[in-house]
């Protein structure tokens, strides 16, 4: 089919590129935002405006929490208590078993409490950061059948693909590193761009595309579940005879000994292993039995892994059952490769790089989208064909389009009251319906306003959608001024970044919005007078 | 135009016939490995992640190597055919293990 191995790269890259370019710059988009998700997660919840705290007390603070939400201990399957190094609101998840119907099913409630005041908050909430951009990335929030993570993960293969087959293409790899020639023509700086940013950060796609495909692996490949279904189930025997961990309850009520007496001893071991450190993550099942479980892990400040060095805890007498034993090479490498996707640890620097290499890949899949209409707009202009229109279209919708949605749940997660009137749909149904909603408008536009497109010009949707961004920017920190007191100079004086650094960020997307904007505006203009003398030139011939 | 549209029909072939042979080949490649490196003693898990992160790699490669094969129908039968080889040894190393413990 294809001539020589460069021009079946070539097909690759181009087509690959162009029908999965659109999912992977959102992957890559709300992938990098996911670096300060927690912080988003405190912008959009105002009751979350405070410093991390430690761990509170389970004792006397979580536990009546839990009881509360747990309809009995003999329905009882886990408790979760969830306190990152970045989140200042605690998680705590409660799973137990509803046999309404006579079948057994299981329930999930799950609250937000303050440590501080030990209270839970009004659950209402919706963590934009962590429970909608997050999730979003990795699976676009196509949950049917798992059919979003499906297609990120192949869009996420296909990235790797392109990188390979781009640098079949481009045999001057190391030139690139140093070439842009933004005077040189639009389509030119446009490709030179591509391939610097695709360049520069080429190891960062590479890794972040692989590991991500990684961190699911088993859902696309379910073999440990289908095909080698006894050969898993022969290990889990096995392994049952080596632990310590209780897999059921006795049927021998227990009464819950002291958790805090668990934590300060999993905090004491730590220490004498040289890892001290904070709990982060607290587990529990078969509370009330004699065969409870207190797995407590650390919190994952400063290092790759999360739920590593776990000290297991016989809930009812307090004893140590046992202490997860150091991972070995493999477990080291494969927890290498997802933490440093998932990033659990708190470096600042090293969390910027992450965002600004995301956003180096987002660069770098719009100017290729770019490139490939500006190859094809007057050559297509002359053949009439609508096709390239409608790859402008979408290229507006994936590049302006996606902040505006972005900035469209930002702005009505501001503007609706904390308490919804009766009958209205939940906080985070109404701002997910705003997000799809400001997409789709994003999108009705672009199609609508990219039509001279199909003549070679500039479309006007861009310079439009780049104003409405400016617009929105700026209207959502007002309106988290407006709606909380936090304007900037509060916040930068009380230097409390994660509110301060977002409406500085949302500023800075203003700014390069409206820049951007004139700077098209004014090569559109150019264009046209160019063409209307060439016009006007012919005419007089 | 006909010609065209005969060679888009062949393209959409084409990429299909790539996606669901690799897919067999690599599963065949995860599969084997699982059994074989849990056979010679590797916990189950451990093999698992081991077999997977090189299993995305094959695939990876064998993708690519799928658009430069000269012979698409060859290509995609050395991968279906090497596919169900590896994952028929998978489940042959699977029911003698059952079958020992």
């Amino acid at each position: 089919m294809f001539q020589s191995f460069r021009s079946a790269m070539t097909w690759i890259h181009t087509w690959f590129g162009l029908v999965l370019g659109f999912v992977l710059m959102g992957a890559f988009f709300f992938g990098a935002l996911c670096v300060f998700d927690r912080e988003i997660d405190k912008w959009a919840i105002p009751e979350a405006r405070f410093e991390v705290q430690p761990m509170p007390s389970f004792d006397r603070v979580l536990l009546p929490e839990f009881e509360a939400m747990s309809p009995s201990l003999e329905t009882m399957q886990i408790w979760g208590i969830v306190a990152d190094n970045r989140s200042s609101l605690i998680d705590l998840v409660s799973i137990h078993e509803t046999s309404a119907q006579g079948d057994a099913r299981t329930e999930r409630v799950v609250k937000m409490l303050d440590p501080r005041t030990g209270k839970v908050t009004n659950g209402d909430h919706f963590k934009i950061g962590s429970e909608f951009f997050y999730p979003l990335h990795y699976s676009l929030t196509l949950d049917w059948q798992g059919l979003g993570e499906w297609i990120v993960a192949f869009s996420g293969m296909m990235m790797l693909a392109a990188l390979i087959s781009g640098i079949v293409i481009h045999r001057k790899l190391f030139r690139e590193f140093f070439t842009f020639r933004p005077g040189k023509g639009f389509r030119r700086s446009t490709l030179d761009l591509h391939n610097l940013t695709g360049v520069v950060a080429l190891p960062f796609h590479f890794f972040f595309a692989f590991t991500g495909v990684l961190i699911f692996v088993g859902q696309y490949f379910p073999i440990g579940t289908t095909q080698l279904a006894q050969l898993h189930e022969l290990h889990e025997q096995l392994e049952i005879g080596e632990s310590k961990i209780p897999t059921e309850r006795s049927g021998h009520a227990a009464p819950l000994a002291s958790v805090d007496a668990m934590m300060a001893e999993a905090r004491r071991r730590w220490a004498a292993h040289g890892m001290p450190g904070e709990v982060g993550v607290i587990h529990l099942r078969f509370v009330g039995d004699a065969n409870a479980h207190v797995a407590i892990y650390p919190a994952a400040t400063n290092s790759l892994q999360d739920l590593l060095n776990g000290v297991h805890f016989n809930g009812a007498t307090g004893a140590v059952l046992q202490v997860d034993p150091a991972p070995n090479a493999v477990q080291q490498v494969a927890g290498f490769l997802t933490g440093l996707h998932l990033q659990p640890f708190r470096h600042w620097p090293l969390r910027w790089l992450y965002a600004l290499g995301g956003l180096a890949g987002c660069v770098c899949i719009a100017t290729g989208l770019l490139f490939f209409v500006e190859k094809r707009k007057h050559q297509h202009a002359k053949q009439g064909s609508q096709a390239i229109h409608v790859v402008d279209a979408l290229a507006v919708t994936t590049v302006t389009g996606m902040v505006i949605a972005t900035l469209g749940i930002l702005i009505v997660n501001r503007l609706l009251p904390d308490t919804l009137p009766a009958g209205w749909p939940r906080h985070d149904d109404l701002e997910r319906y705003a997000f799809w909603f400001a997409w789709l408008l994003a999108m009705a536009h672009a199609f609508w306003r990219t039509a001279p497109v199909a003549q070679g010009r500039m479309a006007p949707a861009w310079v439009e959608q780049c104003w409405t961004i400016t617009v929105m920017s700026v209207t959502a920190v007002l309106l988290n001024w407006i709606t909380t007191g936090d304007h900037l100079l509060r916040t930068l004086s009380d230097t409390y970044w994660p509110v301060a650094g977002l409406d500085l960020a949302l500023l800075t997307v203003a700014a390069i919005a409206a820049l951007a904007g004139r700077k098209i505006k004014r090569r559109a203009e150019n264009a046209s007078m160019i063409a209307e003398s060439v016009a006007q030139d012919a005419a007089r011939a | 135009m006909a010609a065209r549209i005969s060679s888009r029909q062949q393209i959409a072939l084409h990429v299909v016939a790539a996606l669901v042979a690799n897919y067999v080949f690599t599963w065949g490649f995860i599969a084997l490995g699982v059994a074989g490196l849990f056979a010679a003693g590797t916990e189950f898990h451990d093999a698992e992640s081991l077999a997977s992160m090189l299993g995305l790699l094959v695939f990876l490669t064998a993708f690519l190597w799928t658009f430069a094969a000269r012979s698409l129908p060859r290509a995609c039968l050395v991968l279906v055919g090497g596919g169900a080889l590896m994952a028929g040894t998978a489940s042959l190393i699977q029911a003698l293990l059952i079958r020992a413990y």
